[in-house]
């Protein structure tokens, strides 16, 4: 078979959610010859993204996009063992949970999933996560990014206790925080450096935040109602 | 009585619904386990005993006098009464530890629930039946249930259960189908305690799925569980947060009365299906109820109303969700205070 006809069956495997079909075609791409690391980034990888522009165009939502990532996996264990050994990916580190006292992890795992395909090196440490774990982690892996996740308004708080104990602790992982009750005010309250809406968002920040210095969220071009109002010193 | 108001919670309640000439438009924010500070008690204490549970919501509503009392803990109460085992922080809600339905074997397990025994049903009994006795005279009593998609979820496992729309569609029938009988049983014995059910559905958030597997999954199961509830004489109320602008005409389809909503402009609400439902909304529970101050509140609780305030079947002032626990007590004052104020009729507004 042709490359250019497996790399785009790979693609299309991914967008159909269609785990065997990802796995077949992976194996036609080894037997083909086709370099591994070629098959992941044009093959695999452009189909999650054709799934981000599904998701954004309000095409596709949860369920499909744990499928398509599924395929997508299904593809990768494939191939991952003819990947050369500590190919020269060049990840950026990244750490990401859910913070203490909240089991709801649907919206941490979809960004997880965006920012891997993104190449990011995604260490997930859960959900219901300490807040010293996600310092003690950010620490030792010298992570560029920290990644914070809640559904909840109990445990919102819990993200400015952790960007705190890593600014004390000397850790200079910028912060990245999202879920349901979050907004970009809050976000910008509470010391993070940015702030995304879904997890394809999530990606542009996050690349964004490791470019520049200022805080990312790329919504709010009019600030929100509440940040205005209460402006720096407002009363909580 | 508060002194801005001149009719009681109940007999506003069923002005507006049977048309008579009333105060002002109800305001409700969604006092869940926010009731247990009226006791200064920790959730877990609060939700595990119906005692406390009702005692709470009673000294809530004397403090508050807002126009529905609600009992509720969790979306996945009745989960939990048929099986899904859950995690109780010491102050916060529950939330599940390990779904029921491991695989599609365990699908037999499966029993419809028995209200008296299951779970923490006989809690929610036992605060419906005091807080009726107490003062149900003044204020409808209001038990919240997982409608059948939310309470699946949290017997399958939600990530498990939404991947299955797509791979095991029999299975998600098989399941909702047993769930709804559970609900209809769970709204027989609400009712039969004096209470006045209303169901939650925010699996369903447009925030998850789609309009085209809300319609397949969902909305069927919804058009049964308000048939049942409408058989009982009672308006269906169905909640849904997150964003729903996608969904919300599915909603509008399911039968029920009044569609309470969260992550959506009113106006835009108003638009889709304002002919059709009684919508109820939108203070923002985290950036107003939890993180602003009363200046801010006032502010989107009048916003709220002169959004939707002329809605043809009607408009609940209420919050987009649950009122956070650790909502002060100012911020409650202040959203009660502006509704009675903007709300009242004819709607001025100054």
């Amino acid at each position: 078979m042709e490359k250019t006809v497996i790399l785009g069956s790979l693609a299309r495997a991914v967008v159909d959610m269609d785990v065997v079909r990802a796995g077949e075609m992976a194996r036609e791409a080894i037997q083909c010859g086709i370099d591994p690391y070629e098959a992941i980034m044009d093959g695999l990888g452009k189909g999650m993204n054709r799934v981000n522009e599904l998701f954004e165009e309000e095409e596709y939502f949860v369920p499909e996009i744990l499928l398509c990532a599924d395929a997508m996996y299904a593809g990768i264990e494939v191939l991952r063992p003819f990947l050369p050994k500590e190919t020269e990916w060049n990840k950026r580190k990244a750490v990401i949970g859910v913070v203490k006292g909240d089991t709801h992890d649907i919206g941490k795992n979809l960004v997880k999933i965006m920012m891997d395909n993104a190449g990011f090196e995604i260490h997930d440490l859960g959900r219901n996560v300490p807040y010293s774990k996600f310092i003690d982690t950010a620490g030792e892996l010298k992570a560029e990014l920290v990644c914070l996740s809640t559904l909840m308004t109990t445990t919102m708080d819990g993200m400015q206790v952790v960007i705190e104990g890593l600014r004390k602790s000397g850790i200079s992982s910028r912060v990245m925080v999202g879920g349901g009750p979050i907004s970009p005010g809050f976000a910008r309250d509470i010391g993070a450096d940015g702030y995304a809406k879904n997890a394809v968002e999530a990606v542009r920040v996050a690349k964004s935040l490791l470019l520049d210095t200022g805080f990312s969220a790329l919504i709010p071009k009019k600030p929100e109602l509440v940040s205005v109002k209460r402006g720096r010193e407002g009363a909580r | 009585m508060n002194s801005a108001d001149e009719m009681t919670p109940k007999e506003r309640f069923l002005a507006i619904s049977q048309g008579k000439e009333v105060d002002r438009l109800l305001v409700s924010p969604l006092i869940l386990n926010f009731a247990s500070r009226a006791l200064g008690m920790k959730v877990r204490d609060f939700c595990t005993d119906g005692k406390n549970m009702g005692n709470a919501n009673i000294a809530c509503f004397k403090k508050y006098r807002h126009d529905v009392v609600y009992i509720f803990s969790t979306t996945s109460t009745l989960a939990e009464a048929m099986g899904t085992r859950m995690y109780f922080p010491p102050d916060d809600a529950p939330q599940v530890e390990t779904p029921f339905i491991q695989s599609r074997e365990d699908l037999k397990k499966l029993k419809p629930v028995n209200p008296e025994k299951d779970g923490r049903i006989p809690v929610y009994l036992e605060a419906v039946k005091r807080c009726v006795e107490s003062i149900g005279n003044e204020v409808f009593i209001v038990p919240v249930i997982g409608a059948p998609f939310t309470t699946s979820a949290a017997l399958r496992g939600t990530e498990v259960f939404i991947k299955e729309l797509y791979t095991d569609p029999e299975l998600i029938h098989t399941l909702m189908r047993a769930v709804t009988q559970s609900v209809k049983i769970l709204i027989d014995a609400y009712v039969k305690a004096g209470g006045v059910p209303v169901t939650v559905e925010p699996v369903a958030t447009g925030s998850m799925i789609s309009e085209r597997h809300f319609r397949e999954f969902a909305l069927p199961y919804l058009k049964e569980v308000y048939t049942h509830i409408h058989s009982h004489g009672l308006p269906g109320v169905l909640h849904i947060c997150g964003k729903t602008k996608r969904v919300i005409r599915c909603m509008a389809e399911s039968g029920a009365d009044i569609l309470s909503i969260d992550n959506i402009d009113l106006i835009e609400a108003k638009e889709l299906v304002g002919e059709r439902v009684c919508l109820m909304g939108n203070v923002s529970p985290a950036d107003g109820m939890l993180k602003g101050n009363p200046e801010i509140i006032t502010d989107m609780v009048r916003d709220c109303i002169s959004k939707a305030a002329d809605n043809s079947k009607g408009f609940i002032v209420a919050t987009g969700c649950e009122v956070p626990i650790q909502t002060p007590h100012e911020n409650m004052i202040a959203f009660l205070e502006a509704g009675r104020k903007f709300a009242r009729l004819p709607i001025g507004l100054n």
